[in-house]
């Protein structure tokens, strides 16, 4: 697939945005003095503004964005919708949220705003993985741990988000070994993935798509001369040597740097920040592997063999 | 009711003219079009189509095979397409048609990812999807001849190789084409169970040989025949 | 399974739309159409016309892609001439009147026709007008004229003509509802292509079997039941091998082969004498068989004979006598002939040719046809029956094309001959105006002092049939009398004219210079030429020294075109041509008609679409330069034209009385068909019924048209034939011999001075069907040149004039070559690597592509693909030019010659077809870092 930029940093951003507003809500909860009154509240605007960037990049998808607010309209069976109307859900819970932060109210109302909102946030970013994990036309995708990746992910480098404003505003211990954590699940997840998807599959074959009861078939012409909607689309060509750079980069800048930085003990919000950033740049690169080396099975009526 | 096509391989030239004809009656169709080209001059051609000939081979030389193969929108009966659209924008009317309320969509391709056979393609002017309606504005269209009441892509077809009608009607067009000579559905583990079907290329007819006659000298031919002056 | 919804439907805006039905011509296939203008009067679609009898409805890529020729951005806006100072070929034009430009022209015409005509060489492309230009041509006095025939299908309609009196290509079909056995020899998808598609559907539904002989499976043979990879230029051995096949079982139609071919005519031996297989005939003339039952020789064209169809007798006159079979069993028995040895020859199985050739026999034989109809024989016997034998053959570009064409395409008509399949049931049939005296009566002009008299018309049209070498156009010491050597030893049955070798000979003043060349939608210094670079270097030679130095060896071009081709830019006087939809055009009985075997059928055209630029239709031209040049034909006595424009002149010209260019709606009332006085009304009654007029032959005057009377009586009222006689097909062809014996020097007449043209004439003119090796492959070493080398047009752009449709260009819009993957994987070649193809004259740089459908020693790509940068209103850089290639680069118009030996075209021996697809060439890998198509040509963008 075509990795699209405003869609790479949309679910990078976002789900950045969205695992921190999870953290915010949950540590609120379970340890609220990690994240106490006054560095709350940033790290509530980071997380909406993380969230809000992505959605707006997300919209530069979009050849015709000015029908974008029909998305919500199939609920009962897209998770694209779904993911629209659980997003926008979030906001109105996001902004109570914050209100109780800014006033001070806390007790209940609060903790029934933090278990909505971290619940919302975990949703949408699953539906944003299921976006992509319910297309069975792509099997790298059509995978359960492609939604779990996307939560796990989104968790880890929302974490890693929070770290430096934790570390600026309240001054107290930062939540390193949550990171941590956070950092070792992502990584068996992806890890996981890139285990199961490492070689190429044969998923489904030429044969599959031409079951025309005859052997070998090959593309002889595909009927067209130049690109079309179809080869700009599905036909991203990712050379070998350049994946294998790739998955090696995010696994050095979304995991073993943060690892080896975190380990050592860095502190200080520059420093942090500066995980944060590496670990961003590393999901950037995660995220554009995930379209390109996605095989969609219009590539079998243009001749590739097998997609997987 | 499934309405859809059959496609004879068996027939099928692939001389373009079903995918030509769909762009002209289309490209300015209120349902489907417009089907822009781009760079219709320049350097690399190219536009929206919504029928494509492929043409593949089979087997290897000497016993191979030239197969061309149509390929449109399969109207399927669980067309994902449809389910994933977030806007309302793809639908399936009652009859089968799959079709795209432009006026509603939002150009996400979404549904495009979701079709496993590359039957839509984004008009990239106005930013919608467009695809195989199939002549949705002929086939209803009660001031049409009724013989003219068909797709522009089966009425084009010169080996005839195309039918439109209802797969749930047994005496329609399309069903008595495909009696027993269908191909199964391409992808069909995906199960979007696509109502088009395509017609396998058929077995070579026997010929029952005439008993073979002993071949003999030229002389002995010349004396018969000059004898005889018959043959069979 | 899905929730569905409803939703109105947006029907078509049908308020001020309007349907117009005229005829196609995106190619030569002349298809209905129903044109349906929007308010504007804007095409909105084009459908095919369900009533046409061409393509009952259907309509191919092409047809319907006409919408985007009309709005094509290549269409030319108004006359231009040659910029003054500027080169030819530079393409730097201003535009000028048209009052101007066809002043000058009329001025510049009456100069030559008022010294020597042939100075003008009016040569025309795949136009659809021949009858016309051909008749303007003569009314000029100029011999040199022809339309791309030559280049085309020569051998096809020669072949036929002189055997059957029919021919494949547009003057026959087979019976495609009751063929059970259909063979189609080599690339066929360039004419009747919609015919033969719907054909090739009924075929199916019907359980006939398809065999396909093609070096090549793409377009029709994709869906053969079996395909042949044969060897190109080897069809004519293959077909031989299957007469071979047949003769040896015995299976032939003995009743079919002695009463309508001339099987059982006595041909004389004596050899070193001017009789040698002369046919033994009376004083009439009448050839002679030997009749079973009498014992003596009688007449062979006679009612109630049983003739001999096997023997060898003494006639009268101590004359040694064989009946044709017996000739031809002994030649084609020769173990030469036979599978085993012609197999590998053709790069065919054996006992492939031996199966097909037995199929095709039981078919024939065991599952004949009858039909139950009433008919007439010419002898005056009634039948109740027609039998068929439905083994039906076609065939078109693969074997024309090869300089064996001639020969081979006969063998073809030889097995249709021996099966008893032709014009019965289930067989290749004939359509209207043919069948036609063996070869038809009409001859070619070839008196040196009528082609040179100043003003005057040619007593005879510039081309036809010869019959004898009395009838070539040379003159007293052998030299050519026409510009391309039609009809001179070189070629001698050249019935199309030798389009290819016009602007060779002109510029080598060979046999004379001209002065003005005349094109129309001839793409010449292009694709439709050999030696590409070559000829657009000679188109724009000079002279070197002399009193013409610096001037132009062709003093004057002009051209007429609706595009802008890479011809127009080699013209001094362009005349823009109007689009199909914007003029009158009639697809005449006297040309190339219509008609299906049962119906007699023409057509026409007429402006559907308003012009909307000043250009004007070549017909119009025509007529008003005939008018300022005052042809006998289009001038009235007191000095006036005759015609005011090209519709007036269709409706009221007469070639004989109540014969005109439309044999519909003839008679005052339009109530006459075929033969009646003109009438005012003629085109309002075709635009009426749909711009074709057609008429069904009555039942018993469907079958067995060469014999049948009732049929021929009608014929003959339409001057389809001169009289009713038997049509008596000619598995060997005396005129054929006549040119063998000239060659030999035994002729009583005209024999050729070269000892070169002697050498041909013995060896190629063979009054049987025969093979010989390709001319420019034979003696070239196989292994420096090891790979045929052919080329088809995709059916979206077949005989479609110009490929700047932007939606068709989209389907392709650049070529690579294609080699079996095999050979190619033997050779190191891979998909996509760039490679060298060199002929004996040049190289070209291509990209290589593999597959499984190609014979191992071909070849191929799709042809006319590559354009020149921008030319047909495409963008510099556009990939036709970029990754477009033409073969006709590596083919030279001359065969290999010695230092000291004079040239001889590259083309069939006979008829003078071009032989582009006897190309031999061998295919080296380029080195690294050397991509892209090579040679580019430089490009004007206007």
């Amino acid at each position: 697939m075509r990795p699209a930029w405003s869609v790479i940093f949309f679910t990078v951003s976002s789900g950045a945005g969205l695992g921190l507003l999870a953290i915010l809500a949950l540590l609120r909860l379970l340890a609220a003095r990690v994240v106490p009154d006054g560095t709350a509240l940033p790290m509530l605007a980071l997380g909406l503004l993380l969230t809000t960037a992505g959605l707006c990049s997300s919209t530069f998808h979009l050849a015709n964005p000015k029908n974008a607010w029909r998305s919500a309209s199939r609920f009962k069976t897209s998770w694209l919708s779904r993911e629209a109307v659980f997003a926008g859900a979030l906001y109105p819970v996001a902004l109570l949220y914050g209100w109780t932060l800014w006033s001070g109210t806390g007790g209940a109302l609060q903790a029934i705003c933090g278990v909505l909102l971290a619940a919302l946030a975990v949703v949408v970013m699953y539906s944003t993985g299921m976006i992509y994990a319910c297309l069975k036309t792509i099997p790298r995708w059509n995978h359960g741990l492609v939604p779990v990746g996307y939560v796990a992910l989104g968790l880890y480098s929302g974490t890693l988000a929070a770290l430096p404003v934790i570390a600026a505003k309240s001054g107290g211990p930062v939540p390193v070994a949550l990171a941590l954590a956070l950092l070792a699940a992502a990584l068996a997840v992806k890890g996981a993935y890139f285990v199961i998807f490492g070689a190429p599959k044969a998923v489904h074959t030429m044969a599959d798509a031409l079951p025309l009861g005859k052997k070998e078939i090959r593309l002889l012409d595909t009927g067209h001369t130049h690109r079309t909607f179809l080869t700009d689309e599905f036909f991203f060509r990712l050379a070998r040597r350049q994946a294998r750079f790739l998955r090696f980069a995010v696994l050095v800048l979304a995991f073993v740097l943060p690892l080896a930085l975190l380990t050592v003990g860095v502190s200080g919000p520059p420093a942090l920040a500066f995980v944060a950033l590496s670990a961003f740049t590393g999901l950037l690169a995660e995220r554009w592997l995930f379209f390109a080396e996605a095989e969609h099975t219009v590539r079998l009526y243009h001749g590739q063999r097998a997609v997987g | 009711m499934r309405l859809g096509l059959a496609i004879d391989l068996d027939t099928c030239v692939g001389c373009h003219a079903c995918a030509v004809a769909c762009k002209e009656w289309n490209g300015e169709s209120l349902m489907a079009g417009p089907l822009p080209d781009y760079d219709a001059y320049g350097k690399e051609a190219t536009g929206t189509w919504l029928n494509r000939i492929r043409h593949y081979e089979c087997g290897t030389y000497p016993e191979n095979k030239t197969v061309n193969v149509p390929m449109s929108c399969m109207h399927c009966e669980d067309a994902a397409c449809v389910t994933v659209c977030p806007t309302g924008a793809s639908y399936k009317r009652p009859d089968g048609i799959v079709l795209v309320d432009a006026d509603k969509c939002m150009g996400c391709s979404y549904c495009a990812w979701a079709c496993p056979y590359g039957a839509r393609e984004l008009d990239q002017d106005e930013g919608t999807m467009r695809k195989c309606t199939l002549c949705v504005d002929r086939i209803y269209d009660e001031r049409l001849p009724e013989a003219d009441r068909q797709p522009a892509c089966v009425l084009a077809c010169p080996t005839h190789a195309r039918a439109f009608g209802d797969y749930d009607d047994p005496d329609s067009d399309v069903s008595r084409a495909a009696k027993g000579r269908s191909l199964p559905p391409m992808l069909e583990k995906l199960g979007y169970k696509p109502v088009n079907q395509y017609l396998a290329p058929r077995q070579a007819p026997e010929i029952k040989m005439q008993p073979p006659r002993p071949k003999k000298s030229l002389a002995d031919y010349i004396r018969d025949w000059a004898g005889a002056g018959k043959g069979s | 399974m899905i929730e569905t919804t409803s939703q109105p439907i947006a029907f078509e805006d049908t308020e001020g739309q309007e349907v117009k039905r005229t005829t196609c011509y995106m190619c030569a296939c002349r298809c209905g159409i129903e044109v349906t203008l929007n308010r504007e009067g804007r095409v909105r679609f084009i459908k095919g016309n369900r009533d046409h009898p061409v393509n009952q409805g259907v309509l191919c890529a092409k047809g319907s892609a006409g919408i985007m020729k009309q709005y094509s951005k290549a269409k030319l806006t108004g006359p231009m001439r040659r910029k003054p100072g500027s080169e030819r070929g530079a393409g730097a034009f201003e535009p000028i009147s048209w009052d101007e430009a066809l002043g000058t022209l009329a001025e510049r015409l009456a100069r030559i026709r008022a010294t020597d005509p042939r100075q003008l060489a009016f040569f025309t492309g795949r136009d659809q007008m021949q009858a016309l230009t051909g008749l303007w041509a003569q009314q000029f006095g100029t011999p040199n004229w022809a339309a791309h025939g030559g280049f085309c299908s020569v051998n096809m309609a020669a072949a036929g003509l002189y055997s059957i009196g029919y021919a494949f290509w547009e003057f026959g079909a087979p019976d495609w509802d009751r063929t059970k056995y259909f063979m189609l020899w080599g690339v066929a998808e360039d004419h009747s292509s919609n015919p033969i598609k719907i054909g090739l559907d009924k075929l199916k539904r019907n359980g006939a079997k398809f065999v396909s002989v093609n070096p090549v499976r793409t377009g029709y043979s994709a869906i053969a039941d079996e395909w042949v990879p044969i060897r190109p230029g080897t069809d004519g051995l293959l077909a031989l091998a299957m007469v071979h096949t047949l003769l040896s079982r015995e299976l032939f139609d003995a009743p079919f082969l002695s009463r309508y071919t001339n099987a059982p005519w006595l041909v004389i031996d004596a050899p070193g004498t001017a009789k040698d297989g002369l046919f033994l005939r009376d004083e009439a003339g009448q050839p002679l068989i030997h009749d079973r039952k009498q014992g003596t020789f009688v007449g062979g064209l006679g009612a109630g004979i049983d003739p001999s169809l096997f023997g060898e007798f003494d006639a009268p006159g101590g004359l040694k006598v064989r009946t044709v079979l017996t000739l031809a069993a002994g030649r084609y028995l020769d173990e030469r002939y036979s599978p085993a040895v012609a197999g590998p020859q053709c790069g065919v199985p054996a006992e492939t040719i031996e199966r097909l050739a037995l199929e095709m026999a039981s078919i024939a034989f065991q599952e004949t046809i009858e039909i139950p109809v009433k008919w007439t024989d010419v002898w005056g016997q009634e039948h109740d029956k027609v039998v068929g034998r439905p083994v039906s053959m076609y065939a078109m570009r693969g074997i024309s094309a090869h300089s064996n064409g001639f020969q081979a395409c006969r063998a073809l008509h030889l097995i249709q001959m021996l099966l008893g399949a032709l014009e019965g049931p289930g067989n290749f049939r004939a359509r209207a105006p043919y069948p036609r005296p063996i070869p038809p009566g009409q001859l070619p002009e070839n008196d040196e002092a009528v082609m040179a008299a100043p003003d005057k018309p040619l007593g005879k049209t510039p081309l036809g049939f010869p019959v004898k070498p009395e009838d070539l156009a040379v003159d007293k010491d052998g030299n050519p009398l026409r510009i391309d050597h039609a009809y001179s030893w070189e070629s001698p049955l050249a019935a199309h004219g030798a389009m290819h070798m016009v602007i060779t000979n002109a510029v080598n003043a060979d046999p004379y210079p001209i002065d003005t060349l005349m094109m129309y939608m001839a793409n010449m210094a292009w694709n439709s030429t050999m030696n590409t670079a070559g000829v657009r270097d000679m188109l724009r030679a000079k002279h070197a020294q002399g009193p013409k130095k610096g001037e132009y060896k062709i003093p004057f071009i002009v051209v007429s075109d609706a595009f802008d081709s890479e011809t127009v830019r080699f013209a001094d006087l362009v005349l823009p041509d109007t689009t199909y939809l914007e003029r009158h055009d009639a697809i005449s009985m006297l040309d190339r008609p219509i008609s299906e075997a049962d119906t007699v059928a023409d057509a026409i055209r007429h402006p559907v679409v308003k012009l909307d630029r000043d250009v004007r239709a070549f017909q119009e031209v025509l007529v008003d330069l005939a008018g300022r040049l005052k042809f006998p034909a289009f001038t009235n006595a007191d000095g006036t034209c005759k015609y005011k424009d090209y519709p007036e002149f269709i409706w009221r010209f007469e070639k004989a009385p109540g014969i005109g260019f439309l044999a519909g709606f003839r008679g005052k009332e339009g109530e006459k068909s075929l033969k009646g006085e003109p009438n005012e009304k003629q085109w309002e009654r075709y635009i009426e019924n749909g711009a074709f007029f057609s008429k069904h032959w009555e039942p018993g005057e469907q079958w067995m048209r060469h014999w049948n009377r009732d049929y021929q009586v009608k014929a003959v009222e339409a001057t389809f034939i001169p009289k009713v006689e038997p049509i008596v097909m000619q598995i060997y062809s005396e005129p054929i011999q006549k040119f063998r014996l000239a060659g030999q020097g035994l002729y009583e007449g005209p024999k050729p001075p070269k000892a070169g043209d002697r050498e041909r004439l013995v060896k190629y003119f063979d009054p049987l069907p025969d093979w010989y090796a390709p001319l420019d492959g034979d003696g070239a070493d196989d292994g420096e040149y090891p790979f045929h080398a052919i080329t088809q047009r995709p059916m979206v752009m077949y005989h479609s004039w110009d490929t700047q449709n932007v939606w068709l260009r989209q389907i392709m819009a650049g070529n690579f070559l294609y080699m079996n993957a095999a050979e190619a994987k033997r050779r190191g070649l891979e998909s996509l690597d760039w490679v060298w193809v060199e002929s004996r004259i040049g190289k070209i740089r291509c990209q290589l592509k593999t597959m499984e459908g190609v014979e191992s020693n071909t070849v191929w790509t799709w042809n006319a693909i590559g354009k020149q940068s921008g030319a047909w209103g495409l963008e510099k850089g556009a990939s036709e030019s970029t990754h477009g290639f033409l073969l006709n680069h590596l083919i030279s118009e001359h065969l290999p010659k010695a230092a000291d030996e004079r040239s001889l075209t590259n083309s069939d021996p006979i008829t003078g077809q071009a032989a582009w697809y006897d190309l031999k060439v061998r295919i080296t890998k380029a080195a690294p870092g050397e991509e892209g198509v090579w040679p580019l040509f430089d490009g004007v963008t206007r």
